[in-house]
């Protein structure tokens, strides 16, 4: 196995891709209807990581134009009881691995979905890039802003079609505000609400920060369960001695692994905001914390986190127990407020808000864009502009003060010690794989 | 072994001299040990300063502090992993550069010297970040262009995927926008991936010229290849490139809809007409869709199109029209509106307040199936004008109707009182329609009438009072009262429910018992469960303890049992939040002394059997007395005895920032006591900034319009604060906390004039120029006296001076 792996590391991208074209296998079960998709014309999917959000009833799926064909896991405990769902549930019998190299390589694999701890993000994205996969990629894209830019260059050069999951700055109902993004994207391309604008992400506007994603410490060393391949779910973090709440589901309140309820949920929140702000091509100047002490490894709470872009427009993060109180508007501007429920002070909203054209028709449908190679709607390019966002705000938290951001060479301006931030160093050979 | 020991000896050396620069003179191991105690600190201003000691006592106090990290099993780290977190932190900031080398020297000591690999793995992560200058560079590609030139040429040749796309980042690399004509090239190639991709790299570069080649290639390119150049042109708006969509719009299948799309994308006339020209046909879905989004008003074109249109063609037509409210369409759709469904459908979108004569007429005429479509054109005819505009306008078109109630909806819309008395008097007389109007309406005074309906069973009166509470009430404890009078009779689960998930937002302790009394029905366990927590987690007033952990630990089973995908955290919050539960204040006793005294205790935490009045509004909680009574709301709660002369001792805290209460002396029950008692002393948090602008003779502890008190700064919020009220003759004496607050007499305050001279209700003579008939009362009950939720009170004892167990200091 060991070996195998080393294999892998030395022989990267260009050769292995040639897989790609092998011929795929033909795979039972396909009905005589007219529905009938011919197995060569069917999609193909690997997830890795199914101890979560890959289990979901949204992702645990495998259909006609795209079957699930392989999964991974580095508990077997996860595996086992993922393969038996997909038996039970699916109808299918994936194969099964334990390096999520090898089901990358698998050529009977198009599409790698990731599904693990976010601090393995950027290594599986940049893999299955070179190998010539697609990417479904969960939130948030990626750990540090130096590794969002590696997938962006990845995903470039080998032209993959990422899609980064999260979904709100094109379809489902946006949290406190009743409605989905559209007419708010609409509302402030109309000029009706003036600017800048402030958009205020808080408990008061309809947003839990999720704080009890926050980490323990004094985490007393445990025997690592036999299930587990502790060494590879660490991967290229820091080794630490394993305590169960590092692992699994509790791993977002490390800041090794994911940046707590900001990490968890910073990219939902954000990203349909950058989007109707349009700024999906543009970063803020700075951001603020204000926030008590931060552990070097469990992640704390925090009370409030401000981006200010270059034209003033901000967005202001209020963390659970310290919102704003009063009547709290979501978004601000100089001619007009919008609250909760879409209320809004300018009168007819409604009426007026349906005179105007829908927002640009974007590509939403992630089978299409990996048949036609087109841009999926949340892409490298401005799911890596989010998700810089939110990782800006890591930054700035671990560090305590605030940060000033260029965003042309997307680094932070006069602190040497945030820019060393951006880059972390990954552990053993791990690090070598990132090139 | 030996390295060791000479460290910690130095380390000791050091830590026991006196560090020069520390303001307070405290030697290095004090200022470690004053950090470790504070860690975490709340707040970044307090952090730098208790840092900036520490930095400057750097590399001793680095390796003072660093050396007592230990192994992780003892699982005693993390104030110093705080301390020394912060401590790089600071050392790394801009403008710290002073402190950087001392206590990174601290650092690599400490991390040389650390026995405990963990300690040692962190310490050099803190290292790093104090040592930009040590990083590994990037390794930089060194490759001539030449070179780079060669390898994508030889990439290009491939047939793979990734080989393609990266011949093409190279080419971009080396050639900028000479790499257009490779671009044009890939174009013939049967690989989508690449072609897609190297029209992207063509994006920075494009010219006219460009552009120019690409649309005279077009028709030589594969059927693929023209959707990509299509979905390209699109995508960047070619304006240039109209005709060359508009062309394609015949094709068949994946070109038409990229050529539709693209048209629609880039806008423009032209194209506005051609789209709309194919509507009706088999590309009507791609046209629509793309006339939706289209970036430009199309009200002239739909307007000139409407005219001779038919079929399906005119149904997408009114479906923008309407959509879009396009008024100026509002003729053609009137005139089609008799005959033709979607037309009649359509006019609400296009109607102005110009039309509203012409849709009542219309409305009043109309055949039962019209009815729905006219009574919203109807409203939306009148949705731009002020709300009594609306109503005049409406009652107008009412009088004149032989149908009235046909128009009843649109009354209703206006919100106004008026409308609100007009239907309410309507449903009183029978009317059923009028009800369904006052379900509509968003005004208070339609709660009345609705919960009347909701009580006498009509569900959806019972759904609209209940959302008109939630949205249109401010004040919790009004809104929650409110409901729970609808609630009261609701018994079906699809009305508790609803009811259950509005009360969730209500943060009082009142709603939080309204929830709780669902945890164990079946039907509604769930949504009360998810009740509870929420409320329970933001609650603003005091709940009590052993109520709220059975109510939780209810929600904890509810929610473990069904255990679906995200019940797992809130099981987690809910183990926290009753982790979290304060015990109860204790049972009190007289202090010996005041035994000795005669002392009676009135409020030990038991019971209020000594007390009389309003004792809903003052329950016990936490064995204390919570207060929840508003002002004249419910009334107040009196002793039961009544008093002279005494003193009158009780602890309070305020739960709500702003609290507000008072204690009545010498008081009647059933009236201000500030006027018709003896005097009211005033319990208010005053600290809270909606008391900017209060008098001075309203702050806490003030006789109430006669002396004011001294202005105390209160306690925070739920610290308990001792107060002592005597008063002996007309002399009042107020101490909180062990301070004087108010020494008085309130006769002199007022040169004797309590009420004015000249028998107006302007009494020159006290400072509140109000008149108090009540001050010379010779005796009165002592009252708490409510004015709103938030007070808590415990301890409460009081010790007559005229009784004749009042005893001094018997032996």
């Amino acid at each position: 196995m060991d070996k195998s792996r080393r294999s892998f590391l030395k022989t990267s991208g260009a050769g292995l891709a040639l897989f790609t074209v092998a011929p795929r296998t033909a795979f039972g079960k396909m009905g005589g209807n007219n529905n009938y998709i011919a197995p060569s014309d069917q999609l193909t999917r690997g997830i890795i990581g199914v101890g979560g959000i890959g289990m979901s009833s949204n992702h645990f799926v495998s259909d006609q134009n795209c079957r699930l064909v392989a999964l991974c896991d580095v508990d077997s405990k996860h595996l086992d009881n993922a393969v038996s769902k997909a038996k039970e549930k699916l109808d299918e019998t994936p194969k099964t691995y334990h390096d999520f190299r090898e089901l990358i390589h698998d050529a009977d694999v198009d599409i790698v979905h990731i599904a693990t701890p976010p601090h393995w993000h950027a290594l599986m994205a940049c893999e299955a890039a070179n190998a010539g996969k697609d990417v479904f990629c969960e939130k948030p894209m990626t750990r540090t802003i130096g590794e969002g830019k590696r997938v962006k260059e990845a995903v470039k050069r080998n032209g993959t079609i990422f899609r980064l999951n999260t979904w709100f700055r094109f379809k489902d109902t946006f949290y406190g505000l009743g409605t989905t993004v559209e007419p708010l994207k609409k509302l402030v391309d109309s000029g009706l609400l003036g600017w800048p604008l402030t958009v205020r992400i808080s408990g008061a506007t309809g947003f839990a920060w999720k704080f009890y994603w926050t980490g323990k410490e004094n985490l007393i060393p445990q025997p690592v369960p036999e299930c587990l391949d502790y060494d590879m779910w660490l991967g290229p973090a820091p080794y630490k001695p394993y305590n169960p709440h590092r692992v699994h589901q509790t791993f977002r309140g490390y800041w090794d692994y994911d940046g707590g309820g900001l990490g968890d949920m910073g990219q939902h929140y954000i990203d349909p905001v950058q989007y109707f702000l349009g700024k999906d091509n543009d970063f803020p100047v700075k951001v603020e914390v204000d926030a008590p002490q931060q552990h070097p490894d469990a992640i704390g709470i925090w009370r409030s986190i401000t981006y200010t872009y270059a034209d003033g427009c901000k967005i202001i993060l209020e963390g659970e127990g310290f919102e704003s109180s009063g009547k709290v508007p979501y978004i601000e501007g100089p001619l007009g407020k919008v609250y909760k429920g879409f209320e809004c002070t300018i009168p007819n909203v409604q009426e007026l808000i349906n005179e105007m054209p829908d927002p640009e028709p974007r590509n939403t449908d992630y089978l299409e864009c990996v048949k036609t190679r087109r841009h999926f709607a949340l892409n490298e390019e401005n799911g890596y502009h989010s998700a810089t966002i939110v990782n800006m705000g890591v930054c700035a938290l671990r560090l305590g003060r605030t940060l000033n951001f260029d965003p042309k060479t997307q680094l932070f301006i006069g602190d040497d010690a945030a820019n060393l931030l951006i880059d972390q160093p990954m552990r053993g050979e791990w690090g070598k794989m990132l090139k | 072994m030996k390295k060791t020991i000479s460290i910690i000896l130095a380390i000791f050396a050091s830590a026991v001299l006196v560090f020069g620069q520390d303001a307070r003179q405290r030697t290095v191991s004090t200022i470690v040990s004053d950090v470790l105690a504070l860690m975490p600190i709340q707040t970044a201003d307090e952090l730098q300063s208790e840092i900036t000691s520490l930095a400057a006592a750097a590399p001793q106090s680095v390796e003072l502090l660093a050396s007592q990290l230990q192994a992780p099993e003892k699982g005693v780290n993390n104030k110093i992993e705080y301390a020394i977190n912060a401590l790089a932190n600071f050392a790394c900031a801009p403008g710290n550069e002073k402190y950087k080398d001392a206590v990174k020297q601290g650092f690599k000591k400490a991390a040389e010297a650390a026995a405990d690999p963990v300690a040692k793995a962190f310490l050099e992560t803190q290292i790093r970040l104090l040592s930009p200058e040590d990083e590994p560079k990037p390794e930089v590609e060194n490759a001539t262009a030449k070179e780079l030139l060669a390898r994508a040429k030889a990439l290009a040749k491939s047939d793979n995927r990734n080989d393609l796309c990266e011949s093409m980042y190279l080419y971009d690399k080396v050639l900028g926008k000479d790499n257009l004509k490779n671009v044009l090239k890939a174009l013939k190639s049967d690989n989508r991936s690449y072609r897609v991709t190297a029209l992207d790299y063509a994006e920075k570069y494009a010219d006219e010229a460009f552009i120019g080649k690409l649309v005279s290639k077009y028709n030589k390119l594969s059927d693929g290849a023209k959707v990509d150049v299509l979905n390209w042109l699109g995508d960047n708006k070619v304006k240039a490139a109209t005709d060359l969509f508009i062309s394609q719009f015949a094709n068949g299948g994946e070109i038409a809809d990229a050529a539709i799309e693209a048209a629609g994308k880039t806008g423009g006339r032209k194209a506005a007409r051609a789209l709309i020209d194919i509507l009706g046909t088999d590309k009507d879905a791609a046209a629509m869709k793309a006339l939706k989004s289209f970036p430009k008003s199309l009200t002239r074109e739909v307007e000139i199109a409407l005219g001779h249109a038919d079929g399906q063609k005119l149904e997408s037509l009114l479906s923008l029209a309407s959509g879009k409210r396009m008024k100026n369409c509002a003729d053609k759709v009137f005139e089609l509106a008799g005959s033709n469904e979607s037309a009649l459908k359509a006019l609400a979108g296009v109607v102005s307040s110009d039309d509203f004569g012409k849709i009542a007429g219309l409305l009043d005429k109309a055949s039962d199936a019209q009815v729905p479509a006219y009574a919203k054109a109807l409203q939306a005819a009148l949705s731009k004008m002020v709300p009594e505009a609306k109503y005049a306008t409406v009652l107008n078109a009412i009088e004149n109707a032989n149908n009235k109630e046909r128009f009843f909806p649109a009354l209703a819309s206006s919100n106004t009182d008026q409308a609100v008395d007009y239907l309410a008097n309507a449903y009183n007389d029978g009317n059923q329609a009028a009800l369904k109007a006052l379900t509509k309406v968003q005004n208070l005074k339609a709660l009345k009438p609705l919960l009347k309906a909701a009580n006498d069973g009509d569900e959806t009166s019972y759904y609209s009072y209940i959302t008109l509470c939630n949205g249109l009430i401010g004040d919790p404890d009004e809104k929650c009262a409110k409901i729970a009078s609808a609630l009261a009779n609701a018994k079906k689960p699809e009305l508790v429910i609803p009811t259950l998930n509005i009360l969730a937002g209500i943060p009082t302790a009142q709603a939080f018992q309204l929830a709780s009394n669902y945890l164990d029905d079946k039907a509604t366990a769930i949504t009360a469960a998810g009740a509870v927590k929420n409320i329970a987690s933001k609650c603003v007033d005091v709940l009590d303890a052993a109520k709220t952990k059975e109510a939780l630990g209810k929600a904890f089973d509810i929610y473990q049992k069904r255990g679906e995908a995200d019940d797992e955290y809130a099981c987690k919050e809910l183990k926290k939040m009753i982790d979290a539960i304060q015990e109860p204040s204790p049972i009190y006793e007289l202090t010996a002394d005041e035994q000795k005294q005669g002392f009676e205790l009135l409020f030990d935490g038991t019971n209020l059997d000594k007390w009389v009045g309003n004792k809903e509004g003052y329950r016990i909680s936490n064995n204390c007395i919570y207060v929840t009574a508003g002002y004249g709301n419910g009334g107040n709660l009196y002793t039961e005895k009544e008093y002279k002369d005494f003193v009158f001792r009780f602890e309070f805290a305020f739960a709500r920032p702003g609290a507000n209460n008072g204690v009545g002396v010498r008081t009647p029950m059933g009236v201000d006591a500030a006027y018709d008692g003896m005097c009211e002393v005033q319990i208010l948090d005053h600290d809270d900034p909606i008391y900017e602008g209060l008098n001075a003779y309203q702050v806490h502890g003030s006789v109430y319009g006669v002396i004011p008190a001294k202005r105390i700064v209160h306690k925070p919020l739920g610290e308990w604060s001792c107060e002592e009220i005597r008063v002996q003759g007309n002399h009042v004496t107020v101490t909180v906390n062990g301070e004087v607050i108010l020494d008085g007499d309130v006769k002199e305050a007022c040169q004797g004039h309590n009420v004015a001279p000249d028998g107006s209700n302007v009494n020159p003579y006290t400072v509140d120029h109000r008149n108090h008939p009540g001050m010379f009362n010779e005796t009165g009950h002592v009252g708490f006296l409510g004015h709103g939720a938030g007070v808590e009170i415990r301890n409460v004892r009081i010790l007559d001076l005229n009784a004749k167990t009042a005893k001094k200091g018997r032996k």
